[in-house]
């Protein structure tokens, strides 16, 4: 069974090669974000040495999925042959990355291999409105492990902060580590939080996290400090620090998806406000007369461009529930998708005019799920601003899609997280 | 980010009534799911939620009432009708061999042969590749079933189930009794299974997770339709209010309950 598990596996891995010449991205999230950042540095796309960096990518990649694995299981897991894989993982253990330990597997001897870490871990968790993300990195902020959960439409606070605490307990147990070893959490929810309560600024905007603390509640639950901001703060914050918005003195991001925020990023730090409320730009008026809002206005930006109000006009389409459907629709070339998505852009662009006239930003970030869409969400953006923004000498911002795609929010929440950890520790101060 | 043509296919059955003796266990069901679909049911203990998904896996056949697949009718009277128009069904038990690896399970009843033996070379690759689409949280296809995680487990008999490359999956109470890393794992395998373009037709008791990944909602209460919503329109009350009986909706209203 062992001498058939290894010859096979060998095989396995030596086809699974190949198979990547033909469709290199499939089933991995991660990875095509990675073969970009990886092309952009190198001149050549395509050639061993950025073949060589995907395979060390697609290593950390399953390393962050399972926490640990051994060399041989490293090898069915990424499809890279054992030699391969056993080279990478030498490379990357030299240089610090990856931390190896000698184990058994059915009685063989077998080297594991984990992702290496500094003492001390950070966890960040994004709640957005379908979707919760979990991360635990360490203070240099390397994601160790990750995790997804899809979430209800209208999800309450009470039952998601218990599924959450046992999830991060859970990815925490993989790292074998304890709740208890953490040291701060970062979070973010879909809606403005008041940084005088720390609860949801606007009624209407979050419902089922409405008059509670919300870091309060979830610092009873993992005995943590907790420190939660809007997603679209953390978002812009991760552009900010790492992302499209890097050395920007004045920029906007928009959080584009399910609902529309934006943060408002005055030297690379989020403003937030009296109350937490700035740069919820989903809530200006564009159409007087338009339909009710949740928040109670009538016309806003998020009853013309958000995700429900995209999605409603496809009322009949069955195959058309969320906004991933309406991405997939536009990039395989459907006309109306695309059209409803410019619309939006269009929209959205006026907004974002106005926002520019006030605070009068050097670039414009787009983040979101709707920002996957590329230049079909973007260029009527462009259009609109040019038509409405004053242009200054060298014109009006340039709009650009986020770096750091839909898991910026969760650097976001990470970067709070260590950000809090320093201020503890008397290394930085604000 | 990948989208597969959606593969043609709904199916619809209609007037779908059942008996045990004296028991009426459904009683003139409808219910409908298209390719690339997520058809929850929900229902209270004994509503007729798996009684009605043993007459798509042809466990009972039904009484009365059609069943059609692309608008043609078509009869299943055994689960191997219902494997050939490529419903294939995942029963709450996973009916997995413990002492066997995850390859042998996948395979287990159509192996492939080469030669005068088995082609475990070629089972195992495309083990891997499938675990690998579905993104299985699996550190080995050679792992014995027994050693696997309560998700890890939901995962291979899911996977067994595509290996017959269906056009509808039926999952039976998927994350019952899972820990919650195992229900995120079979959740998101769920929306997974779904941008494959498949069907999936889910039981669940959980509304929460139910309202995660389905696109519509059917609700049974006493082997009849009391309820038929759209996810992004109801509200986990009036789903809660048609399981218990305090709205009672005896014909399809397709659009109840807007509450947005």
């Amino acid at each position: 069974m062992n001498g058939r598990l290894f010859r096979s596996s060998l095989t396995a891995g030596r086809s699974g090669i190949k198979a990547r010449h033909h469709r290199p991205i499939r089933g991995k999230r991660l990875l095509p974000a990675k073969l970009c950042r990886v092309a952009a540095r190198h001149p050549t796309p395509g050639s061993q040495t950025s073949l060589r960096e995907a395979n060390r990518a697609r290593v950390i990649d399953s390393l962050k999925r399972h926490g640990h694995l051994t060399q041989v299981e490293l090898a069915g897991a990424t499809g890279l042959s054992p030699a391969t894989v056993s080279n990478i993982v030498k490379e990357l253990s030299t240089s610090g990355v990856l931390a190896t330990s000698t184990t058994s597997r059915s009685g063989r001897r077998a080297v594991e291999v984990t992702l290496a870490r500094r003492p001390g871990l950070v966890a960040g968790m994004h709640f957005s409105s379908r979707h919760l993300r979990v991360a635990v990195a360490d203070v240099d902020r390397t994601i160790v492990a990750e995790n997804h959960v899809p979430l209800a439409l209208d999800h309450r606070h009470d039952r998601e902060l218990d599924r959450a605490t046992l999830l991060l307990a859970d990815m925490c147990e993989s790292l074998d580590a304890e709740l208890s070893d953490l040291l701060a959490v970062g979070m973010a929810v879909p809606a403005p939080i008041d940084v005088r309560t720390g609860m949801v600024s606007t009624p209407g905007l979050l419902r089922g996290w409405e008059g509670v603390p919300v870091a309060e509640a979830l610092s009873e639950r993992v005995q943590l400090p907790v420190f939660v901001d809007s997603e679209a703060n953390l978002g812009g914050l991760a552009e900010a620090r790492s992302g499209a918005a890097r050395g920007a003195a004045g920029a906007v991001y928009l959080h584009v998806g399910h609902t529309i925020s934006a943060a408002l990023l005055v030297g690379g730090t989020p403003f937030p406000g009296v109350s937490g409320k700035a740069g919820q730009i989903g809530h200006v008026t564009i159409d007087e007369n338009g339909p009710i809002c949740r928040c109670g206005s009538r016309g806003c930006l998020d009853t013309l461009a958000g995700g429900p109000a995209l999605l409603e006009l496809f009322r009949d389409d069955p195959g058309m529930q969320r906004v991933r459907d309406l991405l997939l629709r536009a990039e395989s070339g459907d006309a109306s998708a695309r059209r409803v998505i410019a619309d939006a852009g269009r929209h959205i662009g006026i907004a974002a005019a106005s926002l520019t006239n006030l605070i009068d930003p050097d670039l414009i970030v787009v983040g979101g799920e709707l920002a996957t869409a590329g230049e079909i969400l973007l260029s009527p953006m462009r259009h609109a601003l040019d038509r409405s923004a004053l242009a200054g000498a060298d014109g009006v911002p340039d709009i650009v899609q986020g770096a750091l795609g839909e898991r910026a929010e969760l650097h976001g929440c990470l970067a709070l997280a260590v950000d809090s950890v320093d201020v503890g520790l008397g290394v930085l101060t604000p | 980010m990948r989208a597969e043509t959606p593969r043609p296919g709904k199916l619809s059955m209609r007037g779908i009534s059942k008996r045990f003796g004296a028991v009426r266990a459904l009683i003139d069901v409808d219910l409908d799911v298209r390719a690339g679909e997520v058809v929850a049911i929900v229902g209270d203990n004994g509503a007729g939620k798996s009684t009605l998904i043993k007459v798509l896996a042809g466990v009972h056949p039904a009484d009365s009432g059609t069943i059609l697949f692309d608008d043609a009718p078509v009869t299943i009277d055994d689960p191997t009708d219902a494997r050939d128009l490529g419903i294939a069904t995942v029963f709450q038990d996973l009916a997995l061999c413990d002492n066997l690896d995850v390859v042998s399970n996948l395979w287990l009843g159509r192996e492939l042969r080469k030669g005068g033996g088995l082609d475990e070379v070629e089972m195992e690759q495309r083990s891997w590749a499938l675990m690998r689409e579905l993104s299985a949280k699996i550190p080995s296809v050679r792992t014995p079933v027994a050693e696997l995680s309560g998700g890890q487990r939901q995962t291979v008999a899911v996977a067994r189930s595509l290996i017959g490359d269906p056009s509808i999956v039926i999952l039976d109470e998927p994350t019952a009794a899972l820990g919650i890393s195992q229900t995120a794992e079979v959740l998101n395998l769920i929306e997974r299974l779904r941008e494959r373009g498949l069907g999936v037709i889910l039981i669940s008791h959980s509304i929460a997770d139910v309202q995660a990944v389905a696109d519509r909602i059917v609700v049974l209460r006493l082997g009849r339709n009391n309820g038929d919503f759209r996810v992004a329109d109801v509200s986990s009350e009036t789903i809660i209010a048609a399981i218990t009986g305090a709205t009672d909706v005896r014909r399809r209203p397709l659009r109840t309950g807007t509450d947005r």
